[in-house]
């Protein structure tokens, strides 16, 4: 089983701690990961289509030559790729100007054929949840999860084709938690927007909307979230403190990255995953684990 | 079947606190949440306020929250309601006062903000007045003129909830029908009117708009076209500018994201409040190891032909 990996910036800038706890848990299960090296940055959704859909071809463009298909560690690449992959799939007239404009100078071509799945969605859909699950060593038993998708793996629907897997995709992060062997503590805001998009043109409502996530999850109880985007992450971990100024609530949730979740129930030891390296310390988390082992 | 509606009331003549009735009805099968309601004010209760008029899901006044979520009460069907048993909530709006029962402050809602984006076209003079546009041209733009303004997608706006005074997708899709239209002479100000504080900028683009939309016509999608459009055409609004300028300088330089640049390029180099902002965090970040330093990054392999895409699409765009 191997994978085109694109990993994403985040994963090693922003949030560090996330690239290398991936690597690991992916080595565990026995997955390979080729990294994609030289393509580019998706955009993000906050360059246009015309810009960066010829940039994403030719990441395609890459995989499809390794004949992998791409694997990613952040809702937000995962869901500006698709939906780029979705126009370029769906209209070969469009792919064949990308590809004439674009790709032909490097003597690329797009042929329309490479996948593009963010690592819940390889868990559930191509490793198998009963081969994850003879691989628990330690079962998250004791702990309340409140699951956080980030947009992107829920919507738009062009996004999360095949869309026989629309449905289920949605509640993925859901049945991971009981498959871990934790408790969930279910938020209403799960499938909604963390807020890190409007950080730079409103701070205010950026941080309203932490506050509402990352409070409801503690008042159901949980020990913490997990998220599949590192930029949720961003928002949920790094900035819950000014969240917390701006309401005047104490909240002091820790948020963990997707892989690291799994690697903890996959007995690595909470070192391993890099836990020291969130902005609200997870120290309850660690010690709550370390007396499960 | 018998069906128990559970209706939110309101009187601002009496006590104007707000309160719930309940009314048992005997239905049809088939029959939708709206046949209820007017069944009810028909035959039991005939105080009962809430709206409806074309009765057949194309103008969108009958929107109420039914059990919590908003739907056209004339094509909702009683069945899809009643699995876990035979009752039904019926609610206004969140976020928008209430004039009486189910009915909500339209204004308030949505027409005000409509207003606000100049929902109007200033086509180009003819010497014969007319204004000829190719039927291409107008293609997607019709889709977006199929807009009938029930306002669902503002419904299922995520920022809304938490700051009422953004425009909404349903203001800003009418903004893209005007700035689209190949008639309009003043497209480009038409963008820089949405640019200002709570129009595009403010979109989260979660895409939860377009998964509430009766007709399909992608609010989100026409929220993201403006922001390409302006992207394109020079950013009006400073700090987004700014923030997007450093975003694309870096992927143009190195062919991926240094964040840290982002961080400090956001605020701006000669902003020295702004800059002293970012200080507690990235004093937290460094003592967990993980701050991004500015200008450390280094470049992908392949950076240079990455630049060259960025730079011919930017070209052709001109």
């Amino acid at each position: 089983m191997k994978y085109a990996f694109y990993p994403g910036c985040v994963s090693r800038g922003g949030c560090p701690e996330l690239y290398p706890s991936a690597v690991k848990v992916a080595e565990k299960l026995g997955i390979e990961l080729d990294e994609l090296k030289s393509v580019g940055c998706t955009g993000a959704g906050v360059l246009p289509q015309n810009i960066t859909d010829p940039i994403n071809a030719r990441t395609f463009a890459k995989a499809e030559q390794m004949g992998l298909p791409i694997m990613t560690i952040c809702s937000t690449c995962q869901g500006v790729m698709a939906q780029a992959n979705y126009r370029l799939k769906d209209d070969p007239n469009y792919r064949d100007k990308i590809n004439r404009e674009y790709l032909a100078d490097e003597g690329l071509e797009y042929k329309g054929t490479t996948e593009v799945k963010h690592l819940l969605w390889v868990l559930f859909e191509d490793y198998g949840i009963e081969r994850l699950q003879s691989l628990i060593q330690r079962p998250l038993k004791g702990l309340k999860v409140s699951p956080f998708y980030g947009c992107f793996l829920r919507r738009p629907p062009e996004a999360i084709t095949p869309t026989k897997e629309l449905n289920r995709r949605k509640s993925y992060l859901d049945e991971l938690i009981n498959i871990l062997g934790a408790e969930m503590a279910d938020i209403s805001g799960k499938g909604k927007c963390c807020g890190f998009p409007i950080l730079s043109a409103n701070e205010e409502n950026s941080l309203a909307m932490v506050a509402k996530h990352t409070g409801e999850s503690k008042e159901k109880g949980a020990d913490f979230m997990v998220t599949p985007c590192p930029l949720c992450h961003l928002n949920l971990d790094g900035n819950q403190s000014k969240a917390e100024a701006q309401t005047g609530k104490e909240i002091d949730l820790p948020i963990l990255h997707l892989p690291q979740f799994v690697g903890l129930a996959l007995g690595f030891d909470p070192n391993e995953m890099n836990l020291k390296r969130h902005i609200v310390s997870t120290a309850n988390v660690e010690s709550k684990v370390s007396m499960m082992s | 079947m018998q069906i128990t509606f559970k209706v939110y009331r309101k009187d601002p003549e009496k006590d104007g606190k707000p309160g719930r009735s309940n009314y048992t009805v005997d239905l049809p099968d088939g029959a939708t949440v709206l046949d209820g309601l007017l069944k009810i004010r028909d035959e039991i209760d005939s105080s009962l306020a809430f709206r409806a008029s074309c009765l057949r899901g194309t103008c969108g006044d009958c929107m109420v929250r039914v059990n919590n979520s908003a739907r056209l009460t004339c094509t909702a069907k009683v069945s899809a309601y009643t699995q876990k048993g035979p009752e039904i909530s019926l609610d206004p709006l969140r976020n928008v006062p209430v004039n009486k029962d189910l009915v909500f402050d339209w204004d308030t809602f949505m027409w005000n903000k409509i207003k606000a984006v100049k929902p109007w076209l200033e086509g180009s003079e003819t010497a014969d007045g007319e204004n000829i546009v190719p039927d291409a041209a107008m293609a997607d733009l019709r889709k977006v003129m199929s807009c009938y303004q029930c306002g669902m997608c503002d419904e299922g706006c995520t920022v809304l909830p938490v700051d009422f005074n953004f425009l909404g997708p349903a203001a800003l899709t009418k903004a893209d029908r005007l700035a689209f239209d190949p008639r309009n002479k003043a497209s480009r100000e038409q963008v820089k009117i949405v640019e200002k504080p709570k129009g595009i900028w403010d979109c989260v683009h979660c895409y939860e708009a377009d998964e509430h939309c009766p007709r399909n016509i992608e609010p989100t999608k026409r929220i993201v076209a403006l922001r390409d459009k302006a992207f394109n055409s020079g950013i009006s609004h400073e700090a987004v500018a700014r923030h997007h300028a450093s975003f694309a300088a870096s992927v143009k330089e190195s062919g991926w994201l240094d964040e840290g640049r982002l961080a400090v390029e956001s605020e701006g180099l000669t902003n020295v409040k702004g800059l002293m902002k970012l200080l507690p965090t990235a004093a937290k970040a460094l003592s967990r190891g993980k701050a991004p330093i500015p200008y450390m990054h280094a470049k992908r392999p392949d950076a240079d032909k990455i630049k060259k895409i960025f730079e011919k699409a930017e070209q052709e765009e001109k």
